[in-house]
C-alpha cells in the first residue's frame, strides 16, 4: 500500500509534462524515416582536467587536480618500482605480504584499531604493489580526508609487522594458490608468462608455495624500509580540494617521511631466444572449455610505435567488433569472447591474443586465430573504414577516462609514471590521427611474429589433441600447471 | 573487453545487489544532505517511462533501458529467454543492420552491454554527447522492430554464444555451480525463482523461433521499460528525440507480475557437491525477504557486522581468533520479490568443514542473543555516505540508480528512502532479524574435491547433489 500510494502521487504530477512532450514532437513524428542514421552533432570540446604538480622537501612529487562536482577526494601515493625491481630473489611474494602488514598494527595502534577507525571514517585503504610500481591509495569524503590520510601515513611509516599476523597471511597466501590452480584462466596466463619469458626474466615468474613459504618477518620489513621512500613516490590528490589545502594537508600528514630513495632502473635480463610456434599444452581433465594465450614479447610501453600499435589492436581485438571477436565469437560461436592485447611496461610486454573456447571447437577456433593473426599482418588489408573506426573509438573515448575521481588520478599519474608529456591528453587526437595503413601493416609484421608464437592451451587433452594436432599449425609441447615438461607425455608426431 | 560483455544472470544478480547496497546506501551526514541528484520523470502516452538528469562535467551521455522482465517471467522448460534477448537485442533491427549498434556506440569511443536478473533486464549506451540522437535511435528501433529481422539462424548464433557463456561463467567455473544449486533446493520447481538467470541448455536448445518471439512481444513494451537518459544534453532537445523515436511505439498489452511466495523450507537440507576444486567450501542460505520488505534494510546492515572488516563478528572469530578459516562472507542478497542471507566460508587445511559449521552456529548464536553493540551499528552505517556520493560519479551509476527505484517502488528517488530507512536500523532491529530469520531451517552446502564427500560438513547426513538433471555441460 504505502509503495502505491507514493506511486499515484508521482504519476500525477508527471502527466502534465507527458502532454507537453507530446505536443512538442508531433511535427518531428511526420517525417520520421526510421531508416536514416541520425547524424552525430558537433564534436563537442574535451575538456582535459588541469592539474598542479610540485615538489616536496622529501622529495616526493604532489600533483594536485580540482573537481568539485562531489565532496569527494581520492589520495594515491604511487611508488615507481615494483616487485620487480625491489624483490629478493626467491622471495616472490614479500612485496604483496608487505603489503597487507601494513594493515597488521602500529607503534601506537592494533590493526583492530586501524580497522575500526577506517570504518567510522566509512572508508578504507588500498595498498597493492604490482610488478613495476605499487600504491597506497583511499577516496574519502572531504571532511574525512585528513583522518584517513592520517592512518595512512601512521600504516605505511609505524608498523610493526607482528610474527604473528605474518603467519596467518601466508596461510591465506597458500590457501589463494591452491585455489588458483583449479582455475584455468589463471593457470593459462601464469603458464604463457613462464613460457615467453623463462624463469630468469622477472617477468616469467611469480609467488610460489615454496617463495611464500620462505618469507621471513625480517624479510618483511627490509622490504618496507627499502621500497616506501618519497624519492621515488607521486602524491596524487584528485577532487574537492585546492592545490594549497591538499598541500598543506599532505606536508602535515606526512611530516615524518624524511628524504631518501629515488627512482629505480628497470633493467632486465635478456630475453630467452625465441622458439618457433609451438602449441604447449596444459591438461585440465573435464574442462568444458579450452584456454587460449597466444603470443610472444612485445615491445615496452615508450616504443615510438605505441600509437601505431593502439590503432592496430583495435582493430585486431579490442572493442566488440574488433575481428577476433567478430569471427570467433559473433560469426563461428566458437566462444562467449576472444580478445587480443598489448602489455605495455618499462620492459617488454606481452602481445597477447586468447580467450575461453568450447571444448568441441578447439581445433577450429585455433585455425580462426591464425587466419586472424595473418591477415593483420597482410593477408587481410586493413579498409579505411576500420582505419577510421578504430580512430574514432580511441579518439572520442578519451573523455571516458575523466569520469571519477580515481580515474583522474589514474589518467594522470600515468603520464609520470611512463614519462610520458604533460599535454599527452591534449596531443592525443593528433598522434592517433596520424596513424597511416603503412604504419599498421609494418608494425603487425614487427611485433606479431608467426614464425614464433607461443600457443598455450589448458584444456581436457582426452579431447582435444588430437583435433589440435590434425590442424598441422604448430608441433605440440606438454607442459604441466607450472609450466614445466610433463615426463613422458606421448611424442608429438609433427 | 568482449569478455565483459553482456554479463549476466547469478553473477549479474550478485553485482546487483552488492551495488545496490551502497547505492541505497545513500546520505549520512550534514554533507550529504544537500547531495541530489536532480532529475525529471515523465510518462509518454505509450506508456514508456522517462527519466532525464542532466549532469555537464564531462561530455558524455548514459541512455540506459530497463525492461521489467527477469527470469522469473519464463516458464519452466522454457528457461533463459529474458537473458537469451539479452545477446539477440545487440544483433540488429528493422531499421539497424547487424554491427552498426556497436559502430555508433564502441566505434564512436563509448560503449554498450546489457544485463540480465532474475527482475529486470537493462540495455545501455555510454556515448559522446553528440551521439545522443543515434543512442535513441538504436533503442527506440530494437523495441519497436527487433523481431522484423529475427530469424532462426540470428537466434541459433546466439544460443551458441550464450551456451559458451554458462560453459564459461558456471560450468568451467570453480565453484560455478553454487548459485543454481541453491535456487533449485531452496524454491519448489514451479517457483520463479527456481531456476538460474541463464536458463538450462537444454531449454536453450529446444526454444523455437515462435516461443521466443512471443516472449518478446508480451514485455518488451514502452509500458514495460524505463528509459533513463544521463549527462551532458539539452533536454529540450533530448524530450523532442525521445517523443519522435518511441513516441509512435505502439503501447503492449498490460503486464501481469507473477504473485511470487516467499522461500519457506520445511525443514533444514543438507548438501554435498563434488567439483573440479582442491579446496572445499561451506555455503549456508536462509530464506528471507523480497527487497522491498522493511526487513531487508535490518538484514544488509546484520550482514556488515558479521563480516568484512576484520572486526566484523565472523570474519573475527573465524579468520583473527581461531584461524580456522582463510576466508568468510556473509550479506543479504535480495531480490525484488524474494530474499536470502548468504554465508561463504573457505576453510584454512587443517579445518573441517563440520567444524567451520559449528564455529558459525557459536557466532551467530551469541550474536542473536546479545545483538549488535552501539558502535558495530555505527560501522555499519558509517560507509553510506561515501558509498552514496560515489555511485553519483558516473552518469550509468546514477541512471541506474534513479531507474531502479522507477522500476521496483515507482519512485525514481527510492533511494532517498533507502538510504534514510538504512540509518534508522536500530540495535533491535538488528537482533530482531537474528532471532527471526537465523533461527529458521536453512540449506548447508559443502562443495568438496571429487571423490572427496567425506570432507563434508556432518557428511553422513549430507545428500549429494547431481547437476545432470540441470544444465549439464552436454
Amino acid at each position: 500500500m504505502r509503495q502505491q500510494r507514493k506511486a499515484s502521487a508521482l504519476a500525477a504530477a508527471l502527466v502534465i509534462i507527458a502532454i507537453s512532450v507530446a505536443n512538442i514532437a508531433v511535427l518531428a513524428q511526420q517525417t520520421l524515416d526510421r531508416t536514416k542514421v541520425p547524424p552525430p552533432g558537433p564534436t563537442p570540446v574535451l575538456h582535459v582536467p588541469t592539474w598542479t604538480k610540485t615538489q616536496l622537501s622529501n622529495g616526493a612529487t604532489l600533483i594536485v587536480s580540482e573537481r568539485h562536482k562531489l565532496p569527494l577526494v581520492s589520495f594515491t601515493i604511487t611508488f615507481i618500482g615494483g616487485s620487480n625491481q625491489f624483490e629478493p630473489a626467491g622471495k616472490r611474494g614479500v612485496a604483496a605480504m608487505t603489503a597487507s602488514m601494513l594493515s597488521e598494527g602500529t607503534t601506537t595502534k592494533t590493526g583492530d584499531q586501524l580497522s575500526d577507525a577506517l570504518q567510522l571514517l566509512g572508508t578504507g585503504i588500498g595498498v597493492g604493489v604490482g610488478g613495476e610500481e605499487g600504491s597506497l591509495t583511499f577516496v574519502s569524503t572531504t571532511k574525512n580526508f585528513e583522518p584517513t590520510l592520517a592512518i595512512l601515513a601512521d600504516e605505511m611509516l609505524n608498523s610493526t609487522f607482528p610474527a604473528e599476523a605474518l603467519e596467518r597471511l601466508r596461510g591465506r597466501t597458500l590457501v589463494n594458490l591452491t585455489q588458483a590452480k583449479d582455475q584455468p584462466v589463471v593457470v593459462g596466463s601464469q603458464v604463457f608468462a613462464k613460457i615467453l619469458y623463462g624463469s630468469e626474466h622477472p617477468y616469467g615468474q611469480r609467488t610460489t608455495e615454496t617463495s611464500v613459504k620462505a618469507i621471513t618477518r625480517d624479510d618483511v620489513m627490509a622490504f618496507q624500509k627499502a621500497y616506501f621512500q618519497p624519492g621515488r613516490a607521486i602524491i596524487t590528490v584528485v577532487g574537492d580540494t585546492t592545490t594549497a589545502t591538499a598541500k598543506a594537508a599532505v606536508e602535515k600528514g606526512l611530516a615524518a617521511w624524511a628524504k631518501a630513495g629515488d627512482k629505480p632502473s628497470f633493467n632486465y635480463p635478456k630475453l630467452p631466444e625465441l622458439q618457433p610456434a609451438k602449441i604447449y599444452l596444459v591438461d585440465k581433465p573435464g574442462a568444458a572449455q579450452s584456454v587460449f594465450n597466444i603470443g610472444l614479447p612485445g615491445p615496452p610501453r615508450n616504443t615510438p610505435d605505441y600509437f601505431a600499435l593502439q590503432v592496430l589492436n583495435t582493430i585486431l581485438g579490442g572493442p566488440f567488433q574488433s575481428r577476433l571477436n567478430a569471427n570467433i565469437r559473433e560469426q563461428k560461436g566458437y566462444s562467449y569472447g576472444v580478445n587480443s592485447n598489448f602489455n605495455y611496461g618499462k620492459g617488454p610486454g606481452a602481445f597477447r591474443a586468447g580467450g575461453s573456447i568450447f571444448s568441441a571447437k578447439t581445433d577450429a577456433a585455433l585455425i580462426e586465430f591464425m587466419k586472424e593473426l595473418k591477415g593483420i599482418v597482410g593477408e587481410k588489408p586493413i579498409t579505411d573504414e576500420e582505419l577510421k573506426t578504430a580512430k574514432d573509438n580511441l579518439i572520442q573515448g578519451l573523455p571516458q577516462r575523466f569520469t571519477s575521481v580515481s580515474a583522474i588520478s589514474n589518467a594522470i599519474t600515468l603520464l609520470v609514471v611512463q614519462g610520458l608529456p604533460d599535454d599527452y591528453y591534449q596531443t592525443y587526437a593528433q598522434n592517433v590521427s596520424a596513424v597511416t595503413k603503412d604504419d599498421l601493416l609494418r608494425v603487425a609484421k614487427r611485433y606479431i611474429d608467426l614464425e614464433h608464437l607461443a600457443i598455450v592451451i589448458v584444456g581436457n587433452k582426452a579431447e582435444i589433441e588430437a583435433p589440435l594436432k590434425a590442424t598441422g599449425i604448430a608441433p605440440i609441447t606438454y607442459i604441466d600447471i607450472e609450466g614445466n615438461p610433463v615426463a613422458g607425455a606421448t611424442p608429438s608426431s609433427n | 573487453m568482449t569478455n565483459k560483455r553482456r554479463v549476466l544472470s547469478a553473477l549479474a544478480l550478485v553485482l546487483t545487489i552488492s551495488l545496490s547496497q551502497p547505492l541505497w546506501g545513500q546520505k549520512k551526514s550534514s554533507t550529504s544532505d544537500s547531495i541530489q541528484i536532480p532529475f525529471e520523470t515523465y510518462k509518454l502516452p505509450n506508456g514508456l517511462t522517462v527519466i532525464l538528469s542532466e549532469d555537464h562535467t564531462t561530455p558524455t551521455v548514459a541512455v540506459d533501458i530497463w525492461y521489467h522482465v527477469g527470469s522469473k517471467n519464463e516458464m519452466p522448460g522454457r528457461t533463459g529467454f529474458a537473458h537469451l534477448f539479452e545477446h539477440v537485442m545487440f544483433t540488429g533491427s528493422g531499421h539497424v543492420p547487424y554491427g552498426l549498434h556497436d559502430k555508433l556506440t564502441e566505434g564512436v569511443g563509448g560503449g554498450n552491454n546489457g544485463s540480465t536478473t532474475n527482475d529486470r533486464t537493462n540495455y545501455y549506451e555510454t556515448i559522446p554527447s553528440n551521439y545522443l540522437e543515434s543512442a535513441l535511435w538504436l533503442e527506440s528501433d530494437r523495441m519497436g522492430f527487433l523481431l522484423d529481422t529475427l530469424d532462426i539462424a540470428k537466434l541459433n548464433a546466439q544460443r551458441d554464444v550464450v551456451k559458451n557463456e554458462r560453459r564459461q561463467s558456471y560450468d568451467n567455473q570453480p565453484y560455478g555451480r553454487v548459485g543454481e544449486i541453491f535456487s533449485g533446493a531452496m524454491y519448489p520447481k514451479t517457483h520463479p525463482y527456481s531456476w538460474p538467470v541463464i536458463g538450462s541448455m537444454t531449454d536453450l536448445s529446444a526454444a523455437s523461433e515462435e516461443d521466443v518471439k512471443a516472449f518478446f512481444r508480451l514485455y518488451y513494451t514502452p509500458n514495460n521499460a524505463t528509459l533513463a537518459v544521463v549527462g551532458d544534453f539539452d533536454p529540450k532537445q533530448a524530450k523532442a528525440w525521445i517523443q519522435k523515436y518511441f513516441g509512435d511505439l505502439p503501447q503492449g498489452k498490460p503486464v501481469e507480475r507473477p504473485k511470487v511466495p516467499l522461500g519457506k523450507l520445511d525443514a533444514s537440507k543438507r548438501l554435498v557437491y563434488e567439483d573440479r576444486v582442491q579446496v572445499p567450501r561451506l555455503y549456508i542460505q536462509w530464506p528471507t525477504v523480497g527487497s522491498k520488505h522493511d526487513d531487508d534494510y535490518a538484514l544488509s546492515v546484520m550482514g556488515s557486522i558479521l563480516s568484512g572488516p576484520r572486526t566484523a563478528r565472523l570474519t573475527k572469530a573465524l579468520v583473527y581468533d581461531t584461524q580456522i578459516a582463510s576466508q568468510v562472507a556473509a550479506f543479504e542478497n535480495s531480490a525484488e520479490d524474494v530474499g536470502v542471507f548468504q554465508l561463504v566460508v573457505i576453510p584454512r587445511p587443517e579445518h573441517t568443514l563440520t567444524e567451520i559449521e559449528a564455529a558459525v552456529d557459536q557466532v551467530i548464536q551469541k550474536f542473536a542473543t546479545e545483538g549488535p553493540t552501539a558502535e558495530e551499528l555505527q560501522k555499519a552505517k558509517a560507509g553510506l555516505e561515501l558509498g552514496f556520493l560515489r555511485g553519483l560519479e558516473s552518469n550509468l551509476g546514477k541512471a541506474n540508480q534513479l531507474i531502479s527505484g522507477a522500476v521496483f517502488d515507482n519512485n525514481p528517488a527510492q533511494f532517498k528512502t533507502d538510504y534514510q530507512k538504512t540509518l534508522a536500523v536500530t540495535a533491535a532491529d538488528v537482533k530482531r532479524v537474528a532471532n527471526q530469520y537465523l533461527t529458521r531451517p536453512r540449506i548447508v552446502l559443502s562443495v568438496v574435491p571429487k571423490g572427496k564427500k567425506d570432507q563434508a560438513s556432518k557428511a553422513s547426513e549430507s545428500e549429494t547433489v547431481s547437476m545432470l538433471t540441470r544444465g549439464g555441460t552436454q
